[in-house]
């Protein structure tokens, strides 16, 4: 999944992160085919060079060697509603075929199944960053037709409709990436279709996890592996204390 | 009458029952010696607000302090889910808050403009979402949607905050309360700025002297500030760059006593309630936990020297 996200990234690429995932993949990227990538933190760090990985968007760690470190207002409002982020990686717990995400509710609003952390950064990342990237476990509980509640939009419910609420033209998620497939949005319908699938799975695995009716690219392939290159960094160079561990415990590698 | 004071009394004089509270602090530089003692002093119906809320936010609520919560997120980051703020709205224990939802765009600009003396801000986030079918307290005030005078796109307009009190940790400030940050801001600056009156906590006071050496590190200027309280170790178990690092061992007790509502009071009971104050709380942690494991969070500082990197 690290790698998927990696290949989404091109070179000279603005890309806000958060921990974890988005970080390896922007660092993947940056370390093979685009070197003039660069990161944010939401929490007002640009071109961080932290000694280890960083635990939270907020870790300390971020500080020393950082070219420059502000806020809230420098990250989120200069360079994100500035029109200058060109990459932002989400993960929700609930993500429809339109690319909506949930992070808000499970459940009714007001009598809540569970009730989950709220937006944070998520909305305006999804908003306002050129390009989106979601990440997500493939199965039917976090893959919905429809999410109980839309905290960061997508393509909400189809072609026209970002436009026509004021978010920016040509905005809008790119590709959900989950663990077992990549699903690419469909230029005139906004609707997620399946562009490929992981080696270990199949077409019919990902249609039967999908609970919404998946089209399937006529072109669809399986995703290419890892390659020898992108392994290497992601476990010798970025994660020397293996904390892809982490993730792959999740279900996320 | 000076500024400087106990952190006692600057909560005692400066907050009150029903205040609108705005608590500095990403991730970094929670001011956890004030957050105890307003739990301590058990001042209710409060009002509060930042982006990302974290553990502090949670045990505030859990304490029963928090009436209403202007939120964009809420979580324990890296333990999980703030499970005080999700038992207050699933299960109104110990009591069910009112939440405004915005996003760490919206809430950090909402601050700038009170603290620009603006009415409103317009935003280019929230637009299309459900964030927007929902109001709590803030009823048809929480945001308006316009097309905008100039070319006729649609705009929202969210209102400006203007917290009674900001309650902001810092590396350090002088007497009379210019106070000085470094690291990661989150929305610090705004949210005191916003605020009508602001007590700042800090590692240490320094002379006006020192803060004239590198006057570029001051967030809040001394005329906005009413109450400066020294406390050493005041944000732990959050992290101060150039003094301590954040104290995972610390925050997982915290998640794994506040699981429960029982749990949660057991805590409160050895963390806040049995604690006289801050210098208390640092020589409880010391017994707890032992000397080297406070050293070792300890960042390794030149004191002689106005400004450190080293965290």
């Amino acid at each position: 999944m690290a790698c998927c996200g990696a290949r989404e990234i091109r070179d000279k690429d603005l890309v806000i992160v958060g921990t974890g995932f988005p970080t390896m993949s922007a660092n993947i990227a940056k370390h093979t085919h685009a070197p003039g990538a660069s990161m944010m933190q939401e929490s007002g760090v640009f071109d961080a060079r932290p000694a280890r990985p960083a635990l939270s968007v907020g870790d300390p760690c971020l500080n020393p060697g950082a070219a420059m470190i502000g806020g809230l207002i420098e990250v989120m409002g200069m360079f994100l509603q500035g029109g200058w982020i060109d990459v932002g990686f989400l993960a929700g717990s609930q993500v429809d075929r339109f690319g909506n995400i949930n992070t808000t509710v499970i459940g009714n609003y007001d009598s809540p199944k569970s009730r989950l952390p709220g937006s944070g950064g998520a909305n305006p990342i999804g908003a306002l960053a050129k390009r989106v990237l979601i990440i997500a476990l493939h199965n039917t509980r976090t893959l919905a037709e429809r999410v109980d509640f839309i905290t960061t939009p997508g393509y909400l419910d189809g072609p026209g409709a970002r436009e026509r609420c004021g978010l920016p033209a040509g905005t809008g998620p790119e590709v959900i990436i989950t663990n077992k497939a990549v699903l690419r949005f469909d230029r005139d319908s906004k609707e997620a279709y399946l562009e490929s699938y992981h080696p270990g799975s199949s077409v019919e695995e990902v249609v039967k996890l999908t609970p919404w009716k998946l089209r399937v690219s006529e072109a669809v392939r399986e995703t290419e592996p890892p390659r020898a290159e992108e392994l290497r960094v992601l476990r010798k160079v970025l994660d020397p204390l293996g904390m892809i561990r982490i993730y792959e415990k999740k279900g996320y590698v | 009458m000076g500024k400087v004071m106990s952190t006692a009394e600057a909560v005692g004089r400066f907050v009150g029952d029903g205040d609108f509270l705005f608590i500095g602090g990403y991730i970094c530089r929670p001011p956890f010696a004030a957050i105890h003692e307003i739990i301590r002093q058990k001042k209710r119906d409060l009002t509060v607000t930042r982006s990302n809320a974290a553990d502090d936010f949670d045990m505030l609520i859990g304490a029963g302090c928090v009436k209403r919560f202007i939120s964009t997120f809420i979580s324990l980051g890296l333990y999980g889910l703030a499970r005080c703020y999700r038992r207050s709205i699933e299960k109104g224990i110990p009591h069910k808050i009112e939440i405004e939802e915005y996003t760490n765009l919206s809430l950090p600009l909402m601050l700038m403009a009170g603290a620009l003396g603006m009415p409103f801000v317009p935003v280019k986030d929230m637009a299309g979402t459900d964030l927007l079918k929902i109001s709590s307290f803030m009823g048809e005030k929480k945001y308006k949607q316009i097309d905008s005078p100039f070319d006729g796109s649609p705009v929202l307009l969210a209102p400006a905050l203007r917290p009674d009190v900001a309650i902001i940790h810092v590396q350090q400030a002088d007497e009379e309360g210019n106070a000085q940050m470094w690291g990661i801001g989150g929305d610090c600056k705004w949210g005191a700025n916003a605020a009508q009156k602001v007590i700042v906590s800090c590692e240490r006071i320094v002379s006006r002297e020192t803060v004239g050496t590198d006057p570029s590190r001051t967030i809040v200027p001394s005329f906005k500030v009413v109450a400066v309280t020294e406390e050493p170790f005041g944000a732990h178990p959050g992290y101060t760059p150039g003094f301590y690092d954040v104290d995972l061992t610390y925050g997982y007790l915290y998640q794994q006593a506040s699981s429960t509502a029982e749990g949660f009071d057991k805590f409160l009971d050895e963390w806040v309630y049995g604690m006289k104050d801050r210098a208390g709380y640092t020589q409880h942690f010391i017994q707890r936990f032992g000397y080297a494991q406070f050293k070792k969070l300890q960042a390794k500082f030149d004191y002689g020297y106005p400004v450190s990197y080293a965290y």
